[in-house]
Order: structure tokens, then sequence, then C-alpha cells
């Protein structure tokens, strides 16, 4: 009797099996971003951004050869060790490729782990400029970089505001910390004295002591670097309210619906530097038909990480089937397309170009405000 | 001048929450000796709790100073019970197992609570309607907020009050015998079971109102706020002398004073550094803390 019911389960397995060695098999994607811990939020965005991505090719027929597309979303928690594992148990799954991470010092760590293994990664947010410069031959970027980020934000303090002294807060991260680093040294260069340089920790509320500091200080511009937009909205609460009136420039990270919501008035004229999003162009309002109707919305990072996933469809289909690193990377090189959050165009070294502009927010709303290319005021 | 006041006025209001958390974690160890892990949560619930009521208070067109007393009643009511039914599940089954296994267990249910918070909240932070307590007043060079002051106050209040009842009640006196002795306090006709329940509920609820404090004073809540400052209010519960309601209230300053004056005059990079320095140099030369007795290993 045992024997027979082994039998017959064994019977089973094989009709399962069966049924899933078809002749079509479904594509198999990961994802990695922070979707527990601090960075949570974002993380979050970038999920469901590539999400909505699968969402809609499924829609318009999904992709030739493969009956479906499978994402398995990984949590990296902002955490280099946790993104490493994540990274390899995603190889082991077999994806072919992997859109994220969302904190520079995650992706850096994973993309090495999923290059030797010839995983292709493109990640949505990390801007950190190291990303692309370890001759990866399989690491892609969607957003901008933080080198031309600074140069933006520099630009914006020589140019609008007619800055001569400047203070910067990071709270220590790859991405935090380098990019004020890199602030510093390019207001140095560019004549802006830095009064002060003060780092912060992850996980601190209070950060009374350095806006005290920089008070003393009273710059013409606080800088924050701070790794996510609940942070950097506890930051300027505490600023405006310690009396504090300098302009303040935040950065991609700080840049989030969450940022006014939390801080509320104390958020109103503060500048952000982000890309450059043309929110009236179709590619990005079927984006934000297709995202709000699930997820609401939409993050700061949620249009890249659509991007990334619906480039990396797009190499698929050009590769008609094949699914190498090679020839992904090579097909993503060569690709073009309109994208939700920019022109897709892959260069070389796997970057995609930066577009940064300044954006100011007004009456509850962020706004396009500055175009550090023309040097001119957006038009309302 | 003014700069030292300043920083003295930003030291004193973080001190004064880290006391309040701090209290909750030296009045559970004076009384069962465990180091409840869990506790960082209760005040991660009290800020989560609390905006839940206020929201829904202030939707009822009531005064905000009134939305402010009730749902931090209310808040610290519910944290109180949630103390209570971890205590139960959690701690009381192993009242008589070894130190260790509670210790694992308090490490699971803060884990648990944690991401508890994460799925019923959500992972995005929760505003605080901080237009309600906006505000504050200038002496010189030095801010003061309104929040700050309402901070100092209401701090100082809930000491006194855990003072007064600790040394002056019948409940407070059962407290502290059940610390000194469970088994002989037992022999007397105190319920210790009830009387630790009861620890535990106090010191949650004064976790709970740290939270809501902290919502209104830095604007928002969010799931993982626990951690970090339940780690430096156990040290200031070690700092003050673990066990001492006093101590906890002395620890949690001098950790809030030393984080904002090493930031302020030193370097904010290495601001926790000095607190810990602080705490490991006081345990060199006092290993029972600030106002720790000394107590022979027969007691527990």
């Amino acid at each position: 009797m045992k024997r027979f019911i082994l039998a017959v389960l064994a019977l089973a397995l094989v009709a399962v099996a069966g049924c899933d060695s078809g002749p079509k098999e479904a594509l198999k994607v990961g994802s990695m971003s922070p979707l527990t811990g601090p960075y949570a939020a974002d993380g979050n965005d970038i999920a469901n951004g590539v999400r909505t991505a699968i969402e809609v090719t499924q829609q318009a027929g999904g992709l030739p050869g493969f009956e479906s597309i499978q994402l398995i979303a990984e949590d990296t928690a902002c955490d280099p060790r946790q993104a490493v594992a994540a990274a390899n148990k995603l190889i082991n799954e077999g994806v072919v490729a992997v859109v994220g991470a969302y904190c520079s010092s995650s992706t850096i760590p994973a993309s090495e782990t999923l290059d030797q293994e010839g995983v292709v990664m493109i990640t949505p947010a990390s801007t950190n400029e190291k990303v692309t410069e370890r001759g990866l031959k399989n690491m892609f970027r969607t957003c901008g970089r933080d080198d031309d980020q600074s140069i933006a934000a520099i630009k914006f303090m020589t140019d609008y505001l007619k800055a001569k002294t400047l203070f910067i807060i990071d709270d220590k991260t790859t991405y935090s910390q380098g990019l004020a680093d890199s602030v510093e040294k390019k207001a140095a260069a560019a004549g802006i004295d830095v009064l002060g340089h003060e780092h912060v920790n992850q996980g601190d509320k209070d950060f009374s002591a350095v806006l005290t500091k920089a008070k003393e200080a009273n710059p013409d511009v606080l800088y924050m670097s701070m790794q996510n937009s609940a942070t950097g909205s506890l930051l300027i609460i505490q600023a405006r309210r310690m009396g504090l009136k300098c302009a303040a420039i935040g950065q991609d990270a700080v840049y989030h619906p969450q940022f006014i919501e939390i801080a509320k008035d104390a958020a109103e004229g503060v500048y952000l530097t982000f890309g450059y999003i043309d929110k009236d162009k179709p590619a990005y309002k079927k984006f934000l038909d297709a995202y709000t109707a699930k997820y609401g919305e939409p993050g700061a990072y949620s249009a890249y990480a659509y991007d990334s996933a619906m480039a990396l469809f797009e190499a698929i289909k050009m590769a008609k089937g094949k699914t190498d690193a090679a020839t992904i990377s090579a097909n993503l090189k060569q690709l073009t397309m309109e994208g939700a959050s920019k022109k897709m165009d892959y260069l070389e070294n796997g970057d995609s170009g930066s577009n940064y502009i300044i954006r100011k927010v007004e009456n509850g709303q962020f706004i396009n405000f500055w175009d550090p290319q023309t040097g001119k005021v957006f038009e309302k | 001048m003014d700069y030292f006041l300043q920083q003295l006025i930003n030291g004193v209001t973080l001190g004064g929450i880290y006391a309040l958390i701090a209290l909750g974690y030296t009045m559970v160890y004076g009384i069962i000796q465990l180091i409840n892990f869990a506790h960082g949560e209760f005040f991660a619930a009290g800020g989560y709790i609390g905006v839940i009521f206020i929201t829904w208070l202030s939707a009822q067109g009531l005064h905000p100073y009134v939305c402010l007393g009730l749902s931090l009643l209310l808040s610290m009511l519910y944290c109180a019970l949630l103390a209570m039914a971890v205590e139960k599940v959690a701690y009381k089954p192993l009242r008589y197992a070894s130190r260790l296994s509670v210790l694992l267990s308090a490490l699971g249910m803060s884990i648990f609570l944690q991401n508890g918070l994460m799925l019923t909240q959500g992972v995005y932070d929760k505003p605080y309607p901080t237009d309600l307590t906006q505000g504050g007043f200038a002496m010189g060079g030095v801010v003061v907020s309104y929040m700050q002051i309402i901070i100092l106050v209401l701090t100082t209040v809930l000491l006194i009050g855990l003072n007064a009842m600790v040394f002056k009640t019948r409940i407070g006196k059962a407290m502290r015998a059940t610390a000194q002795d469970k088994v002989m306090s037992g022999l007397v006709g105190i319920n210790s079971s009830t009387v630790i329940s009861f620890t535990f509920a106090i010191g949650a609820a004064l976790a709970a109102a740290a939270g809501i404090m902290v919502g209104f004073y830095y604007g928002s809540v969010n799931y993982t706020m626990g951690f970090v400052p339940g780690i430096k209010a156990f040290a200031a519960a070690v700092l003050g002398g673990i066990g001492n309601i006093t101590g906890a209230m002395v620890g949690g300053l001098i950790i809030g004073m030393v984080e904002i004056f090493a930031a302020g005059y030193l370097s904010s990079e290495y601001k926790d550094v000095f607190a810990f320095i602080i705490l490991i140099a006081v345990l060199y030369f006092m290993p029972t803390g600030i106002m720790g007795e000394n107590v022979d290993d027969t007691r527990v």
C-alpha cells in the first residue's frame, strides 16, 4: 500500500513538473531594495515600479518566448551584507537580471557578486559615482550621478542664490557623505566659503546640536545630504524651529512626497536637486496611470525603477529569447526609448546621463524651479 | 553664552525623553532582573497610537491642547495594557526559567512588535499634526519652543508622580517589597504577579508618553524609532544604576546632555562615542552605576 501511495505521489510530481516545463516558461527577474528598515519607503517604491513595468508589459501581450514574467523581490535593508546575500539568492533563483538597489552602499558590493555570475544589474536610484566607475560589464544606471548632482547644486548657489557661505550636514552613508564631500570640494573651488561640514548618525532624530552650530555659523545656504526624505524633514523642521532662516538645499534622496507631508510648513521654500521628469509626456502618463491604480502616489524613484525594468524587457525582446548577460548588456547599450522619467539611452559605461534640475517646494508641491543648463527659472 | 544656553536646552529636552524611557527599563529590572528589550517598542507603539488618537480627536473639533492631553492619556493606557499582555505571554511563563531564556524571549518580543508595527502601520513615516503645537519664543539668541517646555514640564510631573507612587502608596510599597524579596513578600500576602504586571504597565505608560512627545517634537514617528532611543535609554538606566528610579532620571539627563554637548563642542560624528565613553568610565569606577547600591547575589 505504502509503495502504491509513493508511486502515485511520484506520478503526481512528474505531472506537476510536466506542466511547468512546457515550451514556454516564465522569465525570472529580480529586484533588490530596502523593503524593511528606515529606507523601506523608497525600497517599496522601487519594487512597485518594477511590478508596474511587469503589469504594463504583460497587458501589452507579454514578452515573446516567455509565458509570463516573474518578479523575485529581495530585501537589502540598505545593509551591504544583506545586499550580497540577496544577490546570491537571486543568482540561485536563476534570474536573468536585477533592478536595484537603492543605497549605493548596497549596490556596489551586490553588483560585484552579480557581475561575476553574469547577471545584469540596473540601478534606478544609486547615484554614487563608483557604481559605474569600476569597469563592470553588466552594470547599468537609470538615474543621474552625484558628481553631476553636486555641480548642479553649486551652480544654483553661485548663479541664482549668489551665496558666499555654506554649511553642510550629511548622515554618513556611501551616498550621502560622498555627495556632501563632493559639494564641499566644488564649493571651495567655486569660491564659496564652507563654514562647517557636520555628520550625524543614521537613526538619529535629534539634530539640535549641529543645527545650533549651523545657526552660530550663520551661512547663506544649508546643504542637507540625508539618506532619506523622512530624515530630511526632521532636519528642516528643527532648523526652521531653531530660527535658521537661510536657503536650504536638499538632494535626490530627500526628494519624496513624504518630505512635504511630514515637514509641512517647514518644507516651504526648500530647494532640491533631482533629475528632470517631463510629467506631461505620454510615456509618463501611461506609467502614472498604471502605478496609481495599484500602488498610490509614486515615490521619488518609482518612475526610474519602472524605466529600468521596461528597458530590460525591451532588451530581452530585441534578443529574441536569448537571456545571457552579454546579449542583454549589448542590447541595453544599443536601445533608445522614450521612458517615463527620461529618454533611455545607456552609454558605454552603463550610465544614462544626468539631467539634474533644481526643484522647489511651493504651496505644498514640488515645482520645477531652475535649470542649471540654461541658468533660467522655469516658466510656470 | 547664547550658544551654550541653547545647547543646554537641547540637551535637557533630549535627556528628559531618555529619562522617561529609561525608567521603564530600570523598574522592570529592579523587580524581576530582566532587561526588557521590547521596551523601546512600547515607546514606538505609544507614538503611533498617539497620532491615531490625535487625528481622530482633532477631527472631532477639540482644542489642540485638549487633543494632546487626551491622546496622551489614551495612548499611555493602551501601552500599559499592551505591556501587561506582553508580560503575560512572553515573560510570565518563564518566571522560573533561566535568565537567558527570558532575555531571548524579550528580544523575540521586540522583533515581533517592531514588525507588527510595520505590517499594520506601513513602512512610511507617519506625520504628526505639528501645527497644533507650533511656535516658541526667543530670549536673546536662545530659541525655546513650546514643545520643549511641554516636554520638560510633563517629564517633571510624571517623574514626581512616579516617585510619589513608589514611595508613598500601598502599591508602591508592594513594588519595593517584591523587588527586595519575591518569596518573602509573597509570604506576607503580596500578590507578586499583580505587582510585576503593574510595574510593566507603568513603565510602558511612561514610554508611551515619551513616544507622543517625540512625535510632536520631531514631527513624525516610524516603526524603527524604538531601537536607537531604546539602546540609549538602556545605557542611561545602567549609568544611573539599574534598578534605581532616581538613577534612571539622572542617567537619562547625563546621556542626553553629553550627546548634545559632544556634538556641539567636539564632533557630531563622535557624539555617541562620547556618551558611551562616559558610561564605561562611570562603570569602571562605580560598577553599580551612579546611584546603584551594592547588592549581594543572594538577593537575586
